[in-house]
């Protein structure tokens, strides 16, 4: 039987503290937080007219606009296939330079990842404005930025694909007398193509939508269109031009999911 | 007091999981129920807490008909029969204790129990049903850090804490080892003749139901095929029972290390 | 007749009309791609982008050490806009998640709904919404956080209803053969389960939140991306260059905390 004087508690008092201590941070510094960005639920019923404004003006697209969001809809997709194409093309040396199991020696593949880590970590907008203020602006700006941002991408996901395979093939290859890039053809490509297509597709939706705003800097695309009418404050127009932006992006990740599915 | 009468149960789809039981179980018994996978036994000890619904017949406990039963009074059925499963069922992320004490949910109200918000009783009926299958200094960790047999002792502490007149038990040992296995049911067995518990338990050993029930129940397709007491029955009743002769992994061997 | 070895295996005449017509579609689309787009050769290559280019690079590789108070400031304002909004869609989503999981809600109706709407938000980039806020409360954080508040829960809703529909059932079977009711199951048998894979997806949304929140401040919703906006105006493209290196390292230790703490907590 047990001890009367023995208190019996639900939780040991470390795991209570602990938990006590987590919560108390994650609601402190949301408070502090939302004080500082002034996001309270104050802020949030101080700007309710302004929601409800612009809510009501949106309505109803003015849908004689459509003709003219069409050629900027159709540069927007242009850039995201031509930046998508080139990425996946310029990442195959890329990765297989950054796998593990192909090139062991750590000076090889460790440097090519710190930069392709680097270079992940730079928003593809940020890359915009820097090549608008090199080349001016354009779609070309456009498409470099999205370019360096998909091969960042595209070089991680596929270095660690590549190190996941069967290595048992390589082997085989290795063993009959195959040099480095014969290995590469005949036993690692075999192997990754499915995915190296899959991840492509996977970018090219990001690249749509990434490309949606490029325009916000004056790289190319609707963005452009989607900017100059809230700044004409031509509520209608820039309903217009979101359904749209919808619709495609919704039929561009439909259509791709579709083509991804039956490949892996 | 347990009754079945003329119970059958057809699935949604179409499959027949009773056909026309008739049992009386008697409080305090230990009762194993026999037979091959299929047979029916998962879904006559599921129907007495109404996980499954008999479709035909009655079913009484202490006189009470709970294939009528509302969601109310299902509740409290529940609350008065006590479930140990095959695969343990314990939050695995949640702490022992926090497992344990979740069998007195039935008795807690629901503000209480969102709180933590436990009787100092609760907690020291956990501790002791706790104690009781010799785990309880394990009970400030997760369920997860424990082995297969652990679990289980667990899942029978949280039974203990719910306080059952009834403790049904699916394939309780079939997931675990030969001794473990053992030691589980001899726990069964210690709760069920120190506090006077109904005890129904499934097994699919024949050895061990030998060993432990005080009656064994055989089933095969849905029907009961033989039902006597333990000490009469022997390997050809069990031949009888599943239709084919008695193979080695029809037993558990091992014996008893408690 | 002599049969021909191949290294190939011979294609079925349907094989080779499916193949004809992806082949075709590929092409057609980049004919599409390549004679509509416009690219001005000339204004790339001109004499002034190579100018451009001398000046802009290195500056960008020396930074502007004198700016970094301010820029940290804002970098800091930027990490309290990922944290309000990410913690405001960690809250949000759960609701979606709930109804969107099959083993939660038993309408097919209301599960089908539930993740349309989270792929609807998810079809809307975070700097679109950030120009509605905008327009609707003028350029401050606030804009930001809610971008990135509401731009968050289609990800994670999605993710909360995967996990949902991956707990073990049978606890919650168990919970009710006890006697535990609607709520007692939710906070016993389902709550534990999920809280770890919620807190682990919420962590890793807030490192993809303050990517989002670096560039916010380009059309003026708050954080580090105001001060972009300024520096490229001004040609400032060594105070680029501390932007871009503090961005980089706050990334960068972002995600690997973020990884440290969500390696402890599954």
């Amino acid at each position: 039987m047990m001890n009367n004087s023995l208190k019996v508690e639900l939780y040991s008092k470390k795991a209570k503290r602990q938990m006590s201590l987590i919560l108390i941070a994650i609601i402190g510094i949301y408070i502090y937080t939302s004080i500082a960005t002034e996001s309270s639920l104050f802020d949030f019923i101080d700007g309710w007219s302004g929601f409800e404004r612009v809510a009501k003006d949106l309505f109803p697209p003015n849908w004689s606009y459509a003709p003219q969001v069409w050629e900027y809809l159709a540069e927007t997709i242009q850039m995201a296939i031509i930046a998508t194409t080139f990425a996946a093309i310029c990442s195959v040396p890329i990765f297989l330079l950054s796998a593990a199991n192909l090139f062991p020696n750590k000076w090889i593949h460790q440097p090519v990842r710190f930069m392709m880590n680097v270079l992940r970590t730079i928003p593809d907008i940020l890359l915009a404005v820097i090549f608008v203020g090199i080349f001016g602006v354009g779609v070309f700006p456009g498409i470099m930025a999205l370019f360096i941002f998909s091969l960042g991408i595209l070089a991680k996901l596929m270095y660690e694909t590549i190190e996941s395979i069967d290595l048992n093939p390589l082997e085989a290859i290795r063993a009959s007398g195959g040099n480095t890039l014969q290995v590469i053809w005949y036993a690692v490509l075999p192997q990754v193509l499915p995915q190296f297509v899959s991840f492509g597709l996977y970018v090219f939706e990001v690249n749509v939508r990434a490309s949606v705003v490029l325009g916000f800097v004056g790289a190319g695309g609707i963005g452009l269109l989607l900017q100059q009418q809230v700044s004409f404050f031509n509520y209608p127009r820039v309903m217009t031009i979101i359904i749209i932006i919808f619709i495609a992006v919704v039929i561009i990740d439909y259509i791709s999911n579709k083509i991804r599915e039956r490949l892996v | 007091m347990i009754e079945f009468k003329q119970t059958s149960l057809v699935y949604p789809n179409g499959t027949q999981g009773l056909k026309n039981i008739n049992l009386k179980i008697n409080e305090g018994e230990f009762v194993v129920i026999v037979g091959l996978s299929g047979a029916g036994k998962s879904t006559l000890i599921r129907s007495m807490n109404r996980l499954v619904t008999p479709t035909e017949g009655e079913l009484l406990i202490d006189d009470d008909n709970i294939l009528a039963f509302n969601q109310r009074k299902l509740r409290d059925l529940r609350t008065k029969v006590g479930m140990i499963f095959q695969n343990y069922n314990l939050v695995k992320r949640s702490t022992v204790m926090k497992n344990v004490i979740s069998g007195r949910l039935g008795h807690t109200g629901t503000i209480k129990s969102l709180l933590n918000m436990y009787s100092q009783e609760d907690l020291a009926l956990a501790h002791r049903s706790l104690e009781r299958v010799n785990i309880a200094e394990k009970m400030h960790q997760r369920a997860d850090q424990l082995s297969g047999g652990q679990q289980q002792r667990v899942a029978i502490a949280r039974v203990l804490t719910q306080q059952p007149k009834i403790i049904l038990a699916d394939e309780p040992v079939a997931s675990l080892d030969p001794p473990t296995s053992h030691q589980v049911m001899t726990y069964l067995r210690k709760v069920n003749q120190e506090d006077n518990i109904t005890t129904i338990v499934n097994l699919h050993f024949i050895d061990m139901a030998m060993e432990y029930a005080d009656r064994i129940i055989g089933m095969r397709a849905g029907e009961v095929v033989y039902d006597g007491p333990a000490s009469k029955v022997s390997e050809e009743t069990f031949e009888e029972i599943y239709g084919r002769k008695i193979r080695e992994d029809d037993l558990v061997g091992g014996q008893d290390d408690e | 007749m002599e049969q021909k070895l191949s290294l190939n295996k011979k294609r079925t005449t349907k094989q080779w009309i499916q193949y004809s017509v992806i082949a075709a579609a590929i092409i057609a689309l980049y004919l599409w791609t390549f004679i509509g787009i416009d690219i001005r050769w000339s204004r790339v290559f001109s004499e002034r982008s190579i100018d451009n280019f001398g000046r802009v690079i290195p500056q960008l590789f020396s930074p502007d050490w004198s700016a970094f108070g301010k820029v940290m400031a804002l970098m800091w304002q930027t990490l309290q806009m990922a944290y309000t909004g990410t913690l405001l869609a960690a809250i949000l989503a759960i609701p979606f998640g709930f109804f969107a999981a099959s083993n939660m809600v038993k309408s097919k109706a209301l599960n089908t709904f539930s993740k349309w709407a989270l792929d609807a938000i998810r079809a809307f980039p975070e700097l679109v919404l950030a120009l509605m806020f905008v327009a609707a409360i003028g350029p401050a954080p606030f804009a930001g956080v809610l971008a990135i508040a509401i731009g968050s829960i289609g990800m994670l809703g999605k993710l909360y209803c995967e996990v949902i529909e991956s707990i073990d059932m049978n606890v919650v079977e168990a919970l009710e053969a006890n006697g535990a009711n609607k709520l007692q199951v939710l906070f016993y048998g389902i709550i534990p389960q999920i809280i770890p894979e919620f807190l682990s997806y919420a962590i890793y949304r807030f490192e993809i939140d303050v990517r989002a929140s670096t560039i916010l401040g380009i059309i003026g919703a708050g954080g580090i991306g105001t001060l972009i906006t300024i520096a490229t105006q001004n040609r400032n493209w060594d105070e680029v260059g501390m932007i871009l290196l503090v961005i980089v390292v706050v990334v960068t230790i972002i995600d690997t905390l973020s990884a440290m703490i969500r390696k402890r907590i599954v």
